[in-house]
């Protein structure tokens, strides 16, 4: 059963505050079902963009979409959202709490307690739901904020820094409670200085610098974008792969090089490779720390 | 792309799998019942509400134990015209809510005996050459005078028979009668007591009350749970929820103490006619929420402005002045300016039912009063919604009423 698919699109958004612009005429969509990944340094502009997108941040150029048309209060009401300071209220009952949040986003009382209490059990946390939310280690407070943004069947999340602070057991039954919700076709937006986990998750990236998109799109394309690289080794040394006409080195480290070929080029060089003993030949993937790197640089 | 489902927990098929649910109708009834149910969970809220009942009802019953006691009076006689005379005085005595028993012993000697074991509490002796009064240590004042008071009616009595008269006529045109040219004034010291309570409960409830509103405003404000709830429901919302929340709590805790302080005036019989009490009551209480409800939106406001809760302690300090000028004007002020002071908003809070206290007020005196209360109410309540949508969500550090309302909403 996957709802209605709707997209999240982003188009030219700004904020300054003061005479600085935070968010530079800044354009992404975030499509169904998919998981975007967010990244950029600390000041990008990222959590201001995304406490726009939610509303909590009043937009100076630009507009939010929500199914191609402008998004509305009622649309974010659905939402789930994950503010980067977290904070719910440390003084009461974790599953109370929980309750009167998905009250006010529409849900019946018994509902609600029904999915927290569903969500906290696989989060581990299921002794755990009359205690005090300031009882709780600062990680499994996470696990509590994460279940407020999901308690509601969100018909999209938007959430900051959502693995900061969590252990990697935690990290993987929330990709897993991710997983769910993409599955019904919700959109996902996260935001993550950790490349490692973008670079594991995420369907599409968004890179900011400065307020300014550096690069958005598909993993894979952004992976693949540019000419083909590719890593070979042959015995006993490489450097005879310089005079293959074709064939550019970047880089040569004993019997192992770094290639980039014309067209054409392939099949001469794996013959010529093969007489003189070939050990490896592979395209390079490019990972999304190095694209990171390499558009933020 | 790897995937982590290596959990072994299976998906189960549940409410995640629903469509998200319409935006709640009435978001502020949602909060107004959290705000309930936050401070009534709160331990020291209940116990103090239950010590501040417990003294109340105290007060009033030591109160009408102390001023109304009633005694129960014993006196030996041992001769037969020594008993008509204490039988006499016991009208007087039954007057004044107290009663008297007359026992007769056989000789003088066996009455001393019994005033000395404190068998009664005094012994009537008549003697050659007048009366006698016999007490231990010493005599009630009260019986005492009602005895001496009977004996000497008796002896003038007899005195007059001799001369040829009547004690009737001996006493005609002695009699002093008693005419109050202002009957209402004698209210006064119970007046000024009930006046003085409702200045006190409405300043005590006034700044509890706004403190926990304020607190409550603050502390979604400094968790950031108010960036959550702000893309649940619309922020107004918010403000509306606590200061209804907050506002029927103060209501409910108001009536409950004059619901038992006036049942315990009334069981104790402590104000003969408590009509007068009740309508001033009965005012004060639609004073006291209107009162409150403007007091309440300012407090939400300053909340909002704080960013710490040192903060409120320096920035509450305006509205507490105006609450204490309040009390004290109700307290002290006195024509004119009490009358000027009953139709200034929040202020006449105390004032006006001060008033109606004292004496007679025309009814649309109160309420006028009452609607520019109202009026106060409902303009601090929009000027307040203004500052606090912009001011809740700003973070760093605390701000100006000035400084908000130049922020974009």
């Amino acid at each position: 059963m996957r709802q209605a698919d709707a997209r999240l699109e982003v188009r030219g958004l700004t904020r300054r505050f003061g005479e600085k612009v935070a968010v530079d005429d800044v354009s992404f969509t975030v499509e169904p079902g998919q998981m975007t990944g967010f990244v950029g340094a600390n000041g990008a502009g990222k959590t201001s963009t995304m406490r726009m997108v939610m509303g909590v941040l009043v937009i100076h150029g630009g507009d939010v979409l929500w199914d191609g048309r402008p998004i509305t209060a009622a649309d974010r009401s659905r939402f789930g959202y994950m503010p980067e300071e977290r904070g719910l209220y440390p003084k009461q009952g974790i599953l109370d709490q929980l309750c009167y949040l998905g009250q006010l986003r529409g849900m019946s009382r018994g509902d609600a307690a029904k999915e927290a209490t569903r969500l906290l059990e696989r989060f581990g946390l299921a002794d755990r739901v009359k205690d005090k939310l300031e009882s709780l280690s600062l990680g499994n407070q996470q696990r509590v904020q994460i279940t407020a943004s999901l308690l509601h069947g969100p018909s999209a999340l938007i959430l900051d820094e959502p693995f900061s602070g969590l252990d990697p057991v935690a990290v993987d039954s929330m990709v897993e409670l991710l997983r769910d919700r993409l599955r019904q076709g919700v959109p996902v937006l996260f935001s993550s200085h950790q490349l490692d986990l973008v670079d594991r998750l995420c369907d599409s990236l968004v890179v900011l610098s400065d307020g300014k998109v550096m690069a958005a799109g598909a993993a894979d394309e952004l992976r693949n974008a540019g000419p083909t690289r590719y890593r070979i080794v042959t015995t006993p040394d490489a450097g005879w792969l310089r005079d293959v006409p074709g064939v550019s080195v970047l880089d040569v480290d004993g019997p192992r090089a770094v290639l980039e070929l014309a067209d054409g080029a392939r099949e001469p060089l794996l013959k010529r490779a093969a007489e003189r003993g070939l050990a490896e030949f592979a395209p390079i993937t490019r990972s999304l720390s190095e694209i990171y790197r390499e558009v933020t640089r | 792309m790897t995937t982590t489902d290596s959990s072994p927990q299976t998906p189960t098929p549940s409410l995640g799998e629903q469509s998200p649910p319409a935006p709640v109708r009435n978001p502020w009834l949602i909060v107004t019942i959290r705000e309930i149910m936050v401070k009534l969970a709160d331990k020291s809220f209940v116990i103090s509400t239950i010590v501040t009942l417990a003294m109340i009802a105290a007060s009033v019953v030591i109160g009408a134990v102390v001023g109304n006691r009633t005694s129960d009076y014993t006196v030996g006689t041992s001769q037969a015209d020594a008993a008509v005379v204490a039988e006499a005085s016991s009208e007087a005595i039954t007057a004044a809510g107290d009663t008297l028993e007359v026992t007769e012993f056989d000789s003088e000697d066996a009455l001393r005996a019994a005033v000395l074991d404190g068998d009664v509490d005094a012994g009537l002796v008549a003697g050659a050459d007048g009366w006698a009064l016999l007490g231990g240590s010493e005599v009630d004042s009260d019986l005492s005078a009602a005895l001496t008071d009977a004996v000497s009616q008796s002896v003038l009595a007899a005195n007059a028979e001799a001369a040829g008269t009547t004690l009737d006529e001996l006493m005609a045109g002695s009699e002093v009668t008693t005419e109050l040219l202002d009957p209402d004034a004698d209210r006064g010291a119970l007046a000024f007591i009930v006046g003085f309570i409702f200045a006190f409960l409405f300043y005590m409830a006034a700044i509890i009350f706004g403190m926990t509103i304020a607190n409550s405003v603050l502390e979604e404000k400094q968790n950031r749970v108010v960036e959550i709830l702000a893309t649940a429901i619309p922020i107004r919302q918010l403000l509306y929820g606590k200061v209804l929340g907050n506002s029927l709590l103060a209501f409910a805790q108001i009536l409950l103490y004059c619901v038992v302080g006036l049942t315990a005036v009334n069981l104790t019989g402590l104000a003969g006619d408590i009509g007068w009490i009740l309508s001033a009551s009965g005012w004060f209480i639609a004073f006291f929420v209107v009162g409150f409800t403007a007091l309440a939106a300012v407090w939400a406001v300053l909340g909002s402005l704080a960013s710490r809760s040192e903060d409120l302690q320096s920035n509450t300090g305006p509205i507490i002045t105006v609450i204490m000028v309040a009390l004290f004007v109700g307290l002290f002020a006195e024509g004119i300016w009490l009358e000027i002071a009953s139709f200034v908003p929040v202020v006449s809070s105390v004032a006006m039912p001060i008033r109606m206290l004292a004496g007679d007020v025309p009814i649309w005196q109160g309420l006028v009063s009452l609607a520019l209360t109202g009026a106060a109410a409902y303009g601090l309540l929009r000027l307040g919604e203004r500052i606090y949508q912009r001011a809740v969500m700003q973070g760093g550090t605390a701000l100006s009423w000035r400084q908000a309302l130049k922020l974009q909403a």
